[in-house]
C-alpha cells in the first residue's frame, strides 16, 4: 500500500514538472498562428511554472504571445528558441544572440534568427549583413 | 479588314523567328549548357531524349527550351537544376529528377529569380526538393506540370510550387503530391490558381500568406497533412474548390486566420476533421458551399465578426457549427441543415422556427476536448435536448432564422 501511495505521489510530482519538451517538427502546431512546425532552424517554446508547454514556429509568434496578457510573465519558467546554427537545439532566449535581416526567411516572415553563441551569430551575419539583437530588442521589434 | 489581320500575323512571325538548336547525344550539341552558350536571344533549344547530368544550369538568355518525349535532367541529389534569370523564357516537356537537398538554400528543379513573362509548361518533376520556385517575378504561367515527391520526413522536403514576392502569376492545371506544401504563396498578389490537384502533401495542399487579391478556383485538395491554410490576407476569392479528406488532430479542410474581405463560394468540404476553422477573420462571404461528412463543418472562433453564412448545405456533419464565445457578430441565414427538426406549416420551403446550429455538447468539447469520450451517450443526448428547449449556455443569438427545408441544388442553372 505504501509503495502504491509513493508511486502515486511520485507520479503527481512528475506530471507537475515544468521541463521543456523537444519540438516535434511535422506534428506540433504553433500556438499563435496554427501552422504546423516544419523548419528545424526556427521554432520556440514557452513552458509555464505549472508545466504547460506552448510551442511556436517563429519569433514573432512567440513574442506576440509574450506581449499579450495571455500568460503572466512571472509564470513563464522557460522561454526557449531554436539555435539556427544547430537545428533542433533549444536555448534560453535570455542567453541567445539574434540577427535581424531581410535575408532570413522564417516561417512567419518574422525575419529574425537566434544563435547559441556570438561566433555563430557573427559567421552567419557575414552573409546576411543584418542587425544584431538581444532578447529585449526582439521583444521591442514586435511590440 | 483583311489587311488589318495580316499585320498582327506578320508581327507574330517576326517575333518567333529564331534558330532551333537540337540537343542530344546524336546531335552536334551534346549538352544543354553548350546549347545555352551557343544560343542567342530568341532561339529555341530542342532537347532530345536522354539523361542530362550537368549540375546547376544557369540560364540568362531569352530562350525557349522544349523537350521531346521527356528527356531527363538529373540533379544527382546534389544540385539545383535550372536557375533562370531572364525574361520571356519557356521551359516545357522536360523531366526533372533528384535535386539536391540543403537546409540553408532552397534548391529547386526550376528556380526563377527576378524575371518576367516566363512559361513553365507540361514538365514532370520527380523527387525534387523544391519543384518550381519563383522569387520577385511577374506575369508568369505555370501550367500542366506534374510534381511528385516522396515526403517521408517533412522538414527534409520543400514545397511543390513556391512563389515569393510575385505578381500577376497564373497556376493552372498542375498536379502536386508528396511535397511539404503543394502550392506555397508568400507576398504574392493579383494572381490566379485554377484547376490544380494537390494531394498527399505533408503539410498543406495550399499555403497562402500575406497574399492579397488572389483568386483560386476549381482546385482539388485531398488528403493533405493539414488541409489548406489561408492566412494574413485580404481580398481572396475561393470559388468552386474541393477540400476533401483532410483528416487528423490539427487538420482542417480550410484554415482561415486573419482574413478580411473575402469570398468563399461554391466549394465542397467533405470528410474533413474540421471543414473550416476560422480565427481573427472578418467580412467574409460564405455562400453556396456544401459541407458534408465532416467532424466539425465550421469552427468559428469568437475573434471573427461580420461574416455571412448564406445558402450553404450542411449535411451529415457530427457538429455543424462550434464557437468558443458567447457574443456572436456573424450572420447565419437561409442555410440547409440536415439536423433541423422544425416544420414548415405555410409550405414556403423555409422552416418556421429558427435552427440553432451550435449544440451544447459542441461547446463543452470546445472547452474540454477530452469530453468527446462521452459523445453519443444518453446523458449527452438529454443535455442537448434540454439546451435546445431552453438555451442557457449556447449563444442565444447564434441561429438561422430562416433555415431551408430542402438542400439547395447548386448545379441547377438559375
Amino acid at each position: 500500500m505504501k509503495k502504491l501511495t509513493l508511486t502515486l505521489i511520485l507520479f503527481v510530482f512528475i506530471s507537475c514538472s515544468s521541463n521543456p519538451e523537444p519540438l516535434r517538427y511535422g506534428k506540433d502546431i504553433c500556438y499563435s498562428c496554427k501552422m504546423t512546425l516544419v523548419e528545424k532552424k526556427f521554432g520556440a517554446e514557452i513552458v509555464t511554472k505549472k508545466g504547460k508547454v506552448y510551442k511556436f514556429d517563429d519569433l514573432n509568434c512567440v513574442v506576440g504571445f509574450y506581449n499579450s496578457d495571455y500568460e503572466a510573465h512571472e509564470n513563464m519558467e522557460h522561454i526557449l528558441v531554436t539555435d539556427f546554427a544547430h537545428p533542433g537545439t533549444l536555448i534560453a532566449v535570455q542567453q541567445a544572440f539574434f540577427v535581424k535581416s531581410s535575408e532570413v526567411r522564417t516561417p512567419m516572415a518574422g525575419g529574425i534568427a537566434a544563435f547559441g553563441n556570438k561566433e555563430d551569430q557573427a559567421t552567419q551575419n557575414e552573409k546576411w549583413k543584418g542587425t544584431l539583437l538581444e532578447w529585449p530588442d526582439v521583444i521591442a521589434e514586435f511590440k | 479588314m483583311k489587311k488589318l489581320l495580316v499585320i498582327p500575323f506578320l508581327c507574330t512571325c517576326l517575333i518567333s523567328f529564331g534558330t532551333a538548336i537540337p540537343v542530344g547525344s546524336t546531335h552536334a550539341v551534346k549538352t544543354i549548357k553548350q546549347a545555352i552558350e551557343k544560343a542567342s536571344h530568341g532561339d529555341t533549344l530542342i532537347i532530345y531524349p536522354g539523361v542530362y547530368r550537368e549540375g546547376n544550369i544557369v540560364l540568362e538568355k531569352r530562350l525557349t527550351i522544349i523537350g521531346k518525349d521527356y528527356p531527363v535532367v538529373d540533379g544527382e541529389n546534389k544540385y539545383e537544376i535550372f536557375t533562370i534569370h531572364a525574361d520571356h523564357v519557356t521551359v516545357s516537356g522536360l523531366k526533372f529528377i533528384n535535386t539536391g537537398v540543403a537546409s540553408i538554400n532552397d534548391l529547386a528543379a526550376i528556380k526563377v529569380l527576378e524575371s518576367n513573362d516566363l512559361r513553365v509548361q507540361n514538365n514532370k518533376f520527380e523527387n525534387t526538393f523544391f519543384g518550381i520556385y519563383f522569387a520577385n517575378s511577374t506575369n508568369c504561367r505555370v501550367e500542366g506540370n506534374e510534381l511528385k515527391s516522396d515526403a517521408e520526413s517533412e522538414h527534409q522536403i520543400g514545397n511543390g510550387i513556391h512563389l515569393w514576392k510575385c505578381e500577376h502569376m497564373t497556376l493552372d492545371n498542375n498536379r502536386i503530391s508528396g511535397h511539404r506544401d503543394g502550392i506555397y504563396f508568400e507576398f504574392v498578389t493579383e494572381s490566379l490558381i485554377t484547376n490544380n490537384y494537390s494531394e498527399g502533401n505533408m503539410r498543406y495542399g495550399l499555403h497562402f500568406m500575406f497574399s492579397h487579391n488572389d483568386e483560386y478556383r476549381n482546385n482539388t485538395f485531398i488528403n493533405n497533412g493539414a488541409g489548406v491554410a489561408v492566412m494574413y490576407t485580404k481580398g481572396v476569392k475561393m470559388i468552386g474548390n474541393t477540400f476533401e479528406h483532410n483528416w487528423g488532430p490539427s487538420a482542417y479542410g480550410l484554415l482561415l486566420k486573419d482574413i478580411r474581405d473575402s469570398f468563399v463560394t461554391g466549394n465542397i468540404f467533405k470528410k474533413n476533421s474540421v471543414g473550416i476553422f476560422m480565427e481573427g477573420s472578418s467580412r467574409i462571404d460564405f455562400k453556396e458551399n456544401t459541407f458534408s461528412e465532416n467532424g466539425y463543418a465550421v469552427r468559428l472562433q469568437a475573434s471573427c465578426d461580420d461574416n455571412v453564412f448564406e445558402r450553404n448545405n450542411f449535411s451529415a456533419n457530427t457538429f455543424d457549427l462550434v464557437t468558443n464565445g458567447t457574443l456572436v457578430l456573424n450572420t447565419i441565414n437561409h442555410n440547409y441543415w440536415d439536423h433541423y427538426e422544425g416544420y414548415d406549416l405555410n409550405h414556403d420551403a423555409v422552416g418556421d422556427v429558427p435552427y440553432r446550429p451550435v449544440s451544447l455538447y459542441g461547446m463543452v468539447i470546445e472547452h474540454m476536448p477530452s469530453a468527446v469520450l462521452l459523445w453519443r451517450s444518453f446523458f449527452v443526448f438529454l443535455m442537448d435536448r434540454a439546451e435546445k428547449a431552453v438555451p442557457a449556455i449556447t449563444p442565444d443569438n447564434l441561429k438561422d432564422n430562416s433555415p431551408a427545408m430542402n438542400p439547395y441544388d447548386f448545379h441547377k442553372a438559375n
